[in-house]
Formats: C-alpha cells, structure tokens, sequence
C-alpha cells in the first residue's frame, strides 16, 4: 500500500533520516535530527555548575528543558521532558560527575509527527557529541495503527496520525540488539516475533488509543526492527564525525 | 549558570586591536558577519544564520475575536523568550534585563512602526479577525540577537501565507491550503534593524558586535530603519554619552546597511519563491 506523504512505497518504510551534530558554539554538544518533515534541535551543556537545591550528592542533575516551535511551554512540552528526562536517566553514567549538572534543551525545528521520536534520537547525538559518558544509546521509533484498515504504519505524518487508531512510541537500547543476535534469535522470521521484540530491552514506550495486547508486541516487533536502521544511522553518524575530527588533527 | 567575563587580557587585546583599526574576526568597523537565510518546507518558517548567531523565526496564524474598541484591528503577537539553548546563561522561566531590553526592542521595531498592516487581518468586523504570532527561537547567542531576531521575524513574515477566507453574509469559510492558494500578508515597509556598540568614550563605532565585543563595550545604539530611510526606531539604552554628530554619523551608515540586507532578504524570498 503506498503512503499518505507518497515518497514512500510501504507501510514500514521510515522517512529519510538527517543529522548533523555540533552546530551550536554556545553549548558543549549539539545535534539536529529529522525524520523527513520533521526536525528537532539538541543542546547538552555539561557538566556545569548546579543550583544548590538541585545539587545530588552522588550524582549529576539532569535537566530537560523542552521547547515548542508555536507558542509557550506547556503541558505537552512538560511530558516530553519528563520522558525523555526519565528515559535517559538509567542511560547517562551520571555517577561519574557528582554535584553537577547536565542540562539538556530540545527545540522543536519542524513538525511533521513523531517528534518524541525525533527529540529521542536528537538528544542521544547532541549527548554522544558532547561526549557525556553513556552505558548506551538509543534509537527511536513511533508507529501508528490505522483506524481502517487496521494496519501498522511506521513513522507516520502529521496527515497520517490524524487518521490513527493508536500511535506507539518505543525507545530501545543497542546493547540489547546485540544481544539477541548473539542469542540467535532470528529477527526476520514472522512467527516468532513477540518472542523476539520480548528480548529486546525497551527503555521507553509510550502508546495512546484503543489496541489489543497481540498488535501491541507486532509494533514492538515492527519498531525493534526500524531502530536497528537508526542505531545504525547514528553509529555511521558518530564515525563519520569523529573520521573528520581526526582528520583535521592530523592535517 | 553566570557568563564568564572576559579576561582582562581579553579585553585588553580586543581593545587594542580597535585602536589599530581591526577587529578580532577580521571584520572592518562598519561590516556585518554574514548573512544566511535558510527558510523551512512551510510557509512562514526562517532561519536566520549571523555569523555564529542563530535564530529561528515562525510565524503562525488563528482566528480570534477583536477587541470591542478596535473592531476591524488584527492582531499581531511576538514571543522572545531567550532559551538557554542560546547560552546556559538564560535561566528557564527568569527574564533577564538583556531578555527584557531584546523583546521590547523588537516589539517596537516590527510592532510599533506599523509595519504590518493588522487592518487588513480583518475577516468580519467586530467578530473576525486574523491573529498572527511570530515566535522567535534563539538557537546560538554570538551577540547582535536584535538585528538577528528583526531579520528572521520581518523575512518570516514577508515569507508566510495565511489560508484564504471568503465570507457571505453571515458565514465565513476558512479554506485549507490544498482548497485555494494561501495570500500572503500586506506588509508597509520592511524594518531592520542596526546595532551599533562604542569604545573608548565613542572614539571606536563599530556595527553588528559579536557576544565578546557586547561583552567589552560601553555603550550601544540600535536604529531601526527602512529602505525609505524612514527611522522607526532609535534605542540607546544607557551607555556613555554621544555627540549628536556621532548619532547621525551612524544613521547614514545604517542607511547603507539597510539597504543592503533588504536587498538581501528579497533575494533569497525570490529565489524561495522560485523553488516552491
């Protein structure tokens, strides 16, 4: 079935990443991600200097300041930063830098749905180009399940969500794909899928609307898929950066 | 999070350098860092690169209904809220003196000299009218944010289209882009703004100071103006005390500056406007 946007052919096509990462020269890391349409903007400063009642004795304070393109912060944006706040924290090795604070801020750029998403992947590139100490990364993946014909579309657009059923985010981490490639679990048989999305460590999901428990773990599964591609973005992203980091030393 | 001052070596070093005649980037006294406008896939959507400084400007339009007073008055709305994506030394939810000055600077620079026309943003007298809001985001603070943010919101705006509206009688009927071709805004005049920062006692007069030169001057000026050489605003906030000879020194510059970023904001809407 062709897509809504028409750029692409099937239902579990993702739209054309982009990255680029340190662009800010204010703060100690930046990236800007895009899923097609839709962009988001990361700055990490850190570690710096904490508000006394912030202060962690045995840990730095991690901050998520999110900011919508149209109008003033509110509710949505206050959930954003709770969850990606909340995610990251088992993440980023905060032990590591006690009685500071790493302050992270997303600005939406554009917005053409799945921007938790977008933020996700935003943040863990502006945080690896800060070189904030992380036990791994992760890679982001919303899908939504039509309200007609009961199919699972990933990345959807804003146009497509509008005809959603339920929408799912999921957040999963890349040791465990490594993992159940070690464990020989074979991702692509259909059959096991439940099985296999089981496996995989998810760091954060999120779904609204009406679904039932077996589409639930098919979108696991479909997602688990799709954040393999973005992990592997962000590894070739990461490489590329720090090739002409390297580079530039040398010359 | 405090800003660092400079170092006194800094200081001294930039100082020195503007008795020389130059500047610590290369630039002479009166040039602007580069300007590159980036605009977005939707209308209404610029980015604005000045040297290092960096703004996103987005314009955004809704129905509301008007004041009992100005009935057939539009409204137009700005939002500045400085970011510490800008500098970690913008606090979340406290304004600054700086975030102040910069949002009343740009008010009254885009909203004061009427240069949107908000009677035309009138759809049923009394009932109707369009509301538009420009949201400026400040993504990277390397100083001059007010002649950065007044570039971005004025090509925002000239760049924005607001869906067509045809009314009979009674019923108004708001029609979506795909329906009918969006129509662009009716905008008077185009102001832009130049900021000017002095040294020593206003001896050194130099336009567009990066976020170490804000840092080190004493005094500052912005002239907004527009192609017409109209003055729609003049702020000197402040600052050491100037000749009136040095101001109109300064506004005859400024007259040449304007010139050219206009020239160079239409370019760039022309060659958009080609592409879409």
């Amino acid at each position: 079935m062709s897509r809504l946007d028409r750029t692409r052919t099937s239902a579990h096509q993702l739209r054309p990443f982009f990255s680029s990462q340190n662009l800010l020269n204010r703060s100690d890391g930046s990236a800007q991600f895009d899923f097609g349409g839709s962009s988001v903007l990361c700055s990490v400063v850190g570690p710096a200097e904490v508000k006394l009642r912030d202060e962690k004795l045995d840990k730095a304070t991690i901050e998520v300041v999110a900011r919508p393109l149209v109008g003033l912060p509110g509710v949505k944006d206050k959930a954003l930063e709770q969850n990606i706040r909340e995610s990251l924290e088992p993440l980023i090795l905060s032990g590591l830098h006690p009685r500071t604070m790493l302050q992270i801020v997303i600005q939406t750029m554009k917005d053409d749905g799945c921007i938790l998403s977008t933020a996700f992947n935003a943040v863990i590139l502006a945080l690896l180009d800060a070189g904030i100490p992380l036990k791994s990364i992760l890679g982001s993946v919303t899908c939504m399940i039509d309200a007609q014909s009961s199919e699972i579309l990933l990345d959807p657009t804003t146009e497509e969500l509008s005809r959603a059923r339920s929408t799912h985010v999921f957040v999963f981490d890349n040791k465990s794909s490594v993992q159940s490639e070690q464990g020989k679990m074979n991702v692509d048989t259909d059959d096991q899928e439940a099985g296999t999305s089981s496996l995989a460590a998810v760091l954060f999901s999120d779904s609204t609307g009406m679904f039932t428990e077996q589409e639930y773990f098919e979108c696991a599964h479909f997602c688990f898929k799709a954040s393999q591609a973005v992990h592997g973005f962000i590894r070739t992203a990461v490489q590329k950066k720090l090739e002409k980091e390297y580079q530039q030393t040398q010359a | 999070m405090k800003e660092l001052e400079p170092s006194t070596n800094e200081r001294e070093f930039v100082l020195a350098a503007l008795r020389d005649g130059a500047r610590i980037d290369g630039r002479n006294f009166y040039d602007f860092r580069t300007l590159r406008l980036s605009f977005g896939a939707d209308y209404g959507a610029v980015e604005v690169q000045l040297g290092n400084t960096r703004v996103l400007a987005k314009v955004s339009c809704e129905v509301i209904r008007p004041f009992p007073d100005k009935p057939t008055e539009g409204f137009l709305m700005f939002n500045t809220e400085l970011s510490p994506m800008a500098s970690p030394a913008f606090e979340v939810g406290r304004q600054t003196d700086e975030e102040v000055l910069v949002s009343r600077l740009i008010e009254k620079a885009m909203k004061r000299s009427r240069a949107l026309d908000t009677e035309g943003l009138c759809i049923v007298a009394g009932e109707k009218v369009w509301s538009i809001r420009v949201d400026i985001h400040f993504l990277d603070h390397d100083g001059n944010l007010v002649d950065a943010a007044c570039i971005a919101a004025i090509t925002a705006l000239q760049h924005f289209r607001r869906p067509d509206v045809t009314v009979v009688g009674e019923d108004v009927t708001i029609h979506t882009l795909e329906q009918r071709n969006p129509v662009p805004l009716s905008i008077h005049h185009i102001p832009i703004c130049v900021t000017f920062a002095f040294f020593d006692n206003g001896n050194h007069v130099i336009v567009d100071p990066t976020h170490l030169e804000e840092q080190i001057k004493e005094g500052d000026m912005t002239i907004t103006l527009n192609v017409h050489k109209e003055v729609c605003a003049l702020s000197k906030a402040g600052g050491i005390p100037m000749e009136l000879d040095q101001i109109i020194q300064c506004s005859k510059i400024a007259v040449i500056k304007v010139a050219e970023i206009t020239a160079q904001i239409e370019a760039a809407l022309a060659a958009d406007a080609k592409k879409r």
